[in-house]
């Protein structure tokens, strides 16, 4: 755990970066500092590994005060990736990981052996293990600077904007990897970046900062959506915070339609009766395995010749399926704003069809999901 | 040319080029000894860089044979009279190419080493001065072929050399043996050189697919340009 106490970093211009910083970190949890630049946030976080030294106040690591002892030695226990990477260009690959564990006096070979495991854990290939960086994408060398921050298994890690040099597509295959590891590893993670949609995918918390070093708000991701404490953070957070909030909201609440989900061999006058019987336009035809195949329109239905069934009728496709069990809300929503009926097809982890939205049904759940949210709010401000 | 001078006297074309790589790449070599440990504190205390410039430009600016002679009152003529001027002329180019290689290493490198825990010493020893070779040695190149081209004039104060066939040759009135003198120094500063650029391969593994970096030093550089590039 990491504690910020009342820390203040002024430089001897008077500039003031960190103004009054109290703050905590949980074990095993990610808090992403974000905010514009000159806001702080790189300061608070190189205060931890003391590459910057507070003017007032204190930082605690599990209690002790990170002043208190040697500089190094607090800094091998602390895992540390930044922007540009900050490989060594005359190290090899699993020498620039073998980095700490080198430092930290292992035998080469022990050292190496450790690399390579991490090489494996971060996704590189084994056969890089004798590059130098230069010879590596700008993605792949993000991946080696974080194996060389995770080395020497560190309680502790800081991220100062590891994804910010490299393209979209990579940026979020590198987020969803962190992802992944922290969910093995429950290290304890400070991330910085200047991206609030970053800070909303990789944080269990997030603290938005405002120029001249001043924590405005420290929430679960879904609350600094739902509740921005001022009109600042709400600018910050930005545009469609609603849509976006839900994809903290699980879709498993959903309550999924199936009477007019029909097999392929159900004749269209049967199908006809059910579909006017509760009032639906559309019927979602499935097959014998319940696979879906697509919609049918009630008027296509109502003009089918006699005793054809289901299956000779021309359906349209049923396009995006999302999976209730797993997915959120908010994909749930997408799949049926997307679909040209309106309507948007559930299905498990085998892609059976387990039911299907409406919008009617798509506006209840979210309510009843936002009820549920402001209910914890205020028993958590409270 | 009279070609078969060279071969009557090839023993002691060998022997004077010998010497005369000798001087010159003792000299170099004192000079890049006393370069890394000044250059490593003119990185470190920047205010000593533009004074320790200046006074390796004012040393250069001593004519040699000035220097030679004021020596010999204290070396007398042994090698060291010609020797040392020669390590003082070479700090001009390699005091800024250490501080300069020094300084090229990126920011970030020198961050993230500090913050995996080096200490400074061993951050200099196994980041910073391994990442600052390819500068250093370019300028160690230009200051030995400097050091052996220099060393030649050592013969003026009777250290041999292969300047020996500059005088000689003048004083006979014989070009021959002026060509060969010079020949031989322009192969023994080609020779070392390229020597330095299998050095600087096999010590940077790492630059081995890279273009070839262009050596940033200059024979004299401008004093008034180095010192504002060292308060900056």
């Amino acid at each position: 755990m990491i504690t910020f106490e009342n820390v203040t970093k002024r430089y001897a211009d008077g500039t003031v970066a960190v103004d009054g910083l109290s703050l905590e970190v949980p074990q095993g949890k990610t808090v992403v500092l974000v905010g514009p630049s000159g806001c702080g946030k790189t300061t608070s976080l190189r205060m931890i590994n003391r590459l910057v030294e507070p003017t007032d106040g204190r930082i605690l690591l599990d209690g002790q005060d990170v002043l208190a002892g040697n500089p190094s030695a607090l800094r091998r226990g602390i895992g540390y990736v930044i922007q540009h990477t900050g490989l060594f260009p005359h190290r090899t690959i699993e020498d620039n990981i073998a980095t700490v564990p080198l430092l930290n006096g292992w035998k080469k070979a022990k050292a190496r052996g450790r690399a390579h495991e991490l090489m494996d854990l971060v996704g590189l290939d084994r056969g890089m293990a004798s590059r130098y960086p230069h010879q590596l994408s700008g993605g792949q060398q993000q991946r080696v600077g974080v194996a060389r921050a995770l080395a020497a298994d560190p309680p502790v890690l800081l991220m100062d904007e590891p994804f910010s040099a490299v393209d979209p597509i990579v940026r979020a295959s590198l987020q969803d990897e962190l992802l992944r590891l922290q969910a093995d590893l429950r290290k304890t993670v400070v991330f910085v970046t200047h991206d609030i949609e970053e800070a909303i995918k990789v944080g269990d918390l997030v603290a938005v900062f405002r120029p001249g070093g001043r924590l405005v708000q420290l929430d679960t991701p879904e609350r600094l959506l739902g509740y921005p404490a001022d009109e600042y953070v709400e600018d910050f957070v930005g545009f469609d915070r609603g849509i976006r909030r839900l994809s903290f909201f699980d879709a498993v609440g959903l309550d999924l339609d199936l009477t007019a989900v029909l097999p392929q061999e159900t004749m269209a006058a049967d199908a006809t009766q059910v579909a006017k019987g509760i009032g639906e336009p559309w019927v979602l035809v499935v097959d014998s395995q319940r696979y879906p195949l697509g919609w049918l329109a009630l008027a296509d239905l109502e003009a089918a010749p006699e005793l054809a069934t289901l299956a000779d009728l021309a359906l349209i496709g049923f396009g995006h399926t999302f999976r209730p069990d797993t997915d959120s809300l908010r994909a749930a929503l997408d799949a049926t704003v997307l679909s040209r009926t309106g309507r948007a097809v559930g299905v498990d982890s085998a892609g059976h069809v387990v039911g299907v939205t409406t919008y009617e049904r798509m506006r209840s759940a979210i309510q009843s999901a936002e009820e549920a949210a402001a209910e914890r709010h205020s028993g958590w401000q409270g | 040319m009279v070609w078969s001078w060279i071969p009557q006297n090839i023993g002691q074309i060998g022997q004077l080029t010998l010497q005369n790589a000798y001087l010159g790449i003792v000299s170099a070599m004192l000079g890049l000894g006393i370069s890394v440990p000044l250059g490593i504190i003119c990185v470190r205390w920047r205010l000593l860089y533009p004074p320790v410039l200046s006074i390796a430009s004012a040393i250069y600016a001593i004519p040699s044979l000035a220097l030679f002679v004021v020596l010999i009152a204290f070396t007398g003529l042994s090698d060291a009279t010609v020797i040392i001027p020669l390590t003082l002329f070479s700090l001009c180019v390699l005091v800024p190419n250490v501080v300069d290689g020094l300084r090229s290493v990126p920011e970030p490198v020198r961050q993230a080493a500090t913050a995996m825990g080096f200490g400074p010493l061993r951050r200099l020893a196994q980041v910073e001065l391994p990442v600052a070779i390819p500068v250093i040695i370019a300028g160690l190149r230009v200051a030995t072929v400097s050091s052996i081209s220099l060393a030649s004039l050592g013969q003026l104060i009777g250290v041999s050399s292969l300047g020996y066939f500059f005088i000689d040759g003048l004083q006979r009135d014989f070009p021959t043996e002026v060509y060969a003198g010079i020949a031989m120094v322009i192969v023994l500063a080609l020779a070392a050189d390229l020597l330095l650029i299998v050095i600087r391969r096999m010590l940077t593994p790492w630059q081995r697919r890279r273009a070839e970096p262009m050596p940033p030093a200059v024979l004299t550089p401008a004093p008034a340009d180095r010192d504002l590039a060292g308060v900056s």
